[in-house]
């Protein structure tokens, strides 16, 4: 037990806890669904994830600062829609091109959304409820009743979808998956190792005390709100990828997918704690959550978003009343096995003793 | 006469402190009774007990003779006992008449517009007051914000008002008409509690006076048996503590120099110059603009008029950042809203304001040196943790205020910029940090002390200045002056002396 507890810290139980759900979960699904601990599976959930992964570490980063981004299914669908489009109209754009489009635009639309929050102080559910709206609208309007078709994407593009980097036994990791799980390392690293990161959970767990630091908060909220339309814009071209059809209804409510998966992922949503590692956990939950129920065929649509809703709720619950009784044992235990290393002479001198 | 309400032998102790220490007093009906103290000397501690916001830790509270217990603020109004507050706790999108009668939970459930106005207008008659009933609490001054929060009372029948610095934001004029309605109530035979800093008022109204300090009940007696330096000496009247132990020396360049320094309608005329190595206290009450303007050099909110020049130029401050990036290093007042990131470790805190230096040739933070700085910090200044790993959160109040300090010192500033450096801290933490201000003085820094400790400002402080009411009152040095002087000067009375 005492080993345990020197290797989890208390702010580590989320993740932990949230990684036994996701075993059980799949434990449980196993016994309802045919070949459910299958390769064909894992493919299919995780080019899902991976795309909700993509923009929930970006809506982590707005999240964290005590805001958040309602936009970012329409960016996605933009974002999709729009570089798709670029096909249509020359197949020759190169691939890095294509993805530092979706990239651009995506960037474009976060630092709108940036602008206003930031340093137009309009409250970030007001501004982002407004361009979900716009973004949409700019797509119908720029979209014009036409199709992106899989007939016009490049070949290289259709097959990067079931692209396989390497295989672990039956399970394929996709390239997909990996982009996923290369954007969380970064952007995991980045918040524990850059000024920026730091500056994150500052803004979030105390504004005014990081005024007074003389941290730049616009300027960092602006930065945050630019990077998630970023990430959205790379979930885009993901988008694209994975279904090569595009209509203008792309995407949609993918930002109800992405914000569940960043609370469940334990991401504080009053802003100031939580990790990458948590928001690609939760989304993992999500999307392993959203596969299964598709493939019970004897649970209607609409009890399949209930439901989804209802465990989302109970996650959130969960986490507010048995969760952090735990960590306050947890950290209550801590304590007193500290208690004792208090007394060794380099802590003595080091209290003036 | 029977008292309406009697408060018996109550003590209340909040974790380091003892508010109140064995506390009484008695209220008659018909009595504008003051209560006068100090900032911390228990007041607020007793209205948060009469209002059921706290309750007390031994003794108990008698109406009409019989102990009552008040649990809620609800049961206080059940009980007849009401508060108003300097600012007055209306709702500004409701209007006067339903603001009078918000409290009123057996009015129905059906709103009679018709019955609600005309009794509200027959309260607002029977204080004399003619007041729009059906116009909005929004556009309404605070002198007639109050006077609805005075009808609520009256509609409430109440029996005890507790008045907690009403004047504070008033004008002479509408300070005037607020005691004519004060004098009304208590002919009505309502008992008041008056709370005021302003000592010519608390002669014009009280009937009675009882002075409270650290705590304790000094005295009470009818007012025309008080005179201004009676009831200034039995406020301050401890003998300076003696572990104060100021160096003397000579003071540096000029720092900091500023000239006809104001805000509109938060302080102005001030000027002083601070020196390097020079301790400058600022006195004043709660609410006399000290905070403002230090907010002011630091750029939080700047001023808009004056001139402030640091190290001999002029400079325009407008943001924290900048005047950390000039020199200016400032500790807030409260620690837990503006000090520190508490769920941050002690190591994050200190180079929160100064993470720039912590990064290495390829951007990222240098978590060696951090805690290299943070661990310096940890031995010099004493802060005691298991490590500097521990949450902020997790620490006391004196080690709490260590860790701002530390982070603050790390910016390596010129002038310190301390507000209420010792409030809420121990005994002991507290004559370390006194040490702390003493070393760092004497190492060349320009230290600006805010503080209502007033036996803290003498004993630390080169020079005092005194405001009151967002003006400067004067400038005293530390060997001619005394407790009695500086409160004179901070309640707006010629000096006594």
């Amino acid at each position: 037990m005492t080993a345990i507890r020197r290797l989890v810290r208390p702010e580590q139980l989320r993740e932990i806890s949230l990684l036994i759900l996701i075993v059980l979960a799949c434990l449980f699904f196993s016994t309802q669904i045919n070949g459910f601990l299958s390769g064909r599976t894992f493919a299919r959930v995780s080019t899902s994830v991976a795309i909700i992964t993509v923009v929930a570490v970006g809506q982590t980063l707005v999240v964290l600062t005590r805001n958040i981004d309602l936009s970012v299914g329409s960016i996605v669908g933009f974002c999709a829609y729009f570089v798709g489009m670029q096909f249509t109209f020359d197949r020759t754009i190169p691939p890095a091109a294509a993805v530092a489009m979706a990239i651009g635009v995506g960037a474009l639309m976060g630092g709108f959304n940036g602008l206003l929050v930031a340093y137009a102080r309009v409250p970030a559910i007001i501004v982002t409820l407004g361009t979900l709206a716009i973004y949409r609208g700019l797509l119908v309007e720029y979209g014009n009743a036409r199709t992106v078709t899989t007939a016009n994407l490049p070949s290289w593009l259709v097959g990067l979808q079931p692209t396989n980097l390497f295989s672990i036994g039956d399970i394929d990791i996709r390239l997909m998956a990996f982009i996923a799980i290369v954007v969380v390392l970064v952007f995991q690293l980045g918040l524990g190792y850059l000024q920026f990161g730091r500056r994150l959970y500052a803004i979030g767990s105390n504004p005014d005390a990081a005024r007074i630091a003389g941290i730049p908060a616009r300027r960092t909220v602006f930065l945050a709100y630019v990077m998630c339309g970023a990430l959205a814009g790379l979930g885009g071209f993901m988008f694209l990828v994975r279904f090569g059809d595009i209509t203008i209804v792309a995407a949609q409510g993918l930002e109800l997918q992405v914000v569940a998966a960043v609370v469940v992922g334990g991401v504080n949503i009053f802003g100031g704690s939580g990790t990458m590692f948590g928001a690609m956990l939760g989304a993992v939950m999500i999307g392993t959550l959203e596969y299964s129920l598709t493939r019970m065929t004897w649970i209607s649509q609409f009890w399949k978003d209930a439901l989804l809703g209802g465990f989302i709720l109970a996650a959130v619950a969960a986490d507010a009343i048995i969760l952090t009784r735990i960590r306050k044992f947890w950290a209550r235990t801590e304590l007193t096995l500290a208690a004792p290393v208090s007394e060794t002479p380099e802590v003595r001198r080091a209290a003036g003793d | 006469m029977e008292p309406v309400l009697a408060i018996r032998r109550v003590s209340k102790r909040f974790d380091g402190t003892q508010a109140l220490d064995d506390v009484s007093l008695e209220l008659y009906p018909g009595e504008v009774h003051t209560l006068l103290g100090e900032n911390g000397a228990g007041k607020s501690t007793l209205i948060k007990i009469m209002t059921g916001i706290h309750q007390p830790d031994t003794g108990e509270l008698l109406l009409d003779d019989k102990p009552i217990s008040i649990a809620n603020s609800a049961q206080a109004q059940h009980y007849g006992i009401a508060a108003i507050y300097q600012e007055p706790m209306v709702f500004p999108d409701l209007n006067v008449a339903e603001n009078i009668f918000i409290s009123h939970q057996n009015r129905g459930a059906i709103m009679r517009w018709g019955n609600l106005y005309r009794d509200a207008d027959a309260i607002l008659k029977r204080l004399g007051v003619t007041l729009d009933v059906r116009s909005p609490a929004r556009g309404l001054t605070l002198a007639a914000q109050q006077t609805v929060e005075i009808a609520k009372a009256l509609s409430l029948k109440t029996r005890v008002l507790i008045m907690d610095e009403p004047t504070a934001s008033l004008s002479a004029h509408e300070v005037a008409q607020l005691f004519k309605l004060t004098r009304n109530l208590r002919d009505q035979g309502v008992a008041i509690l008056f709370i005021s800093h302003r000592l010519e008022e608390v002669f014009e109204i009280s009937d009675r006076i009882t002075i409270f300090r650290d705590g304790k009940r000094i005295s009470t007696g009818l007012a025309h048996e008080y005179t201004i330096e009676r009831a200034i000496r039995d406020m301050v009247g401890r003998e300076m503590e003696s572990f104060f132990h100021k160096t003397l020396s000579q003071p540096g360049d000029v720092v900091l120099s500023v000239r006809g320094l104001a805000r509109q309608g938060v302080f102005e005329g001030v000027n002083f110059d601070l020196r390097a190595g020079e301790v400058l206290g600022f006195a004043g009450l709660v609410g006399s603009g000290r905070t403002d303007v230090a907010l002011a050099l630091f750029g939080i909110a700047p001023p808009d008029a004056g001139e402030i020049y640091f190290q001999g130029k002029r400079v325009n401050i407008t943001s924290p950042e900048m005047a950390t990036q000039l020199g200016i290093a400032y500790v807030p007042e409260d620690r837990r809203q503006h000090g520190l990131v508490m769920p941050f470790p002690i190591v994050s805190n200190i180079s929160l304001p100064t993470l720039r230096r912590y990064i290495n040739r390829i951007g990222l933070i240098d978590f060696d040196r951090e805690r290299r700085t943070a661990n310096e910090f940890r031995n010099r200044l004493k802060i005691r943790s298991e490590s500097i790993a521990t949450p902020a959160g997790k620490l006391s109040g004196g080690n709490q205020q260590k860790v701002v300090l530390s982070k603050w010192l790390n910016t390596r500033p010129k002038l310190l910029i301390l507000d209420e450096p010792t409030r809420g801290i121990d005994v002991g933490a507290k004559s370390e940090v006194h040490a702390m201000i003493n070393d760092l003085a004497q190492q060349g820094l320009a230290i600006l002390m805010i503080s209502s400790d007033l036996p803290e400002v003498l004993g630390m402080s080169d020079r005092i200045l005194v405001m009151r009411e967002g003006r400067q009152m004067g400038i005293f040095s530390r060997a001619e002056t005394t407790q009695e002087v500086i409160m004179t000067a901070a309640m707006g009375q010629e000096a006594a002396s």
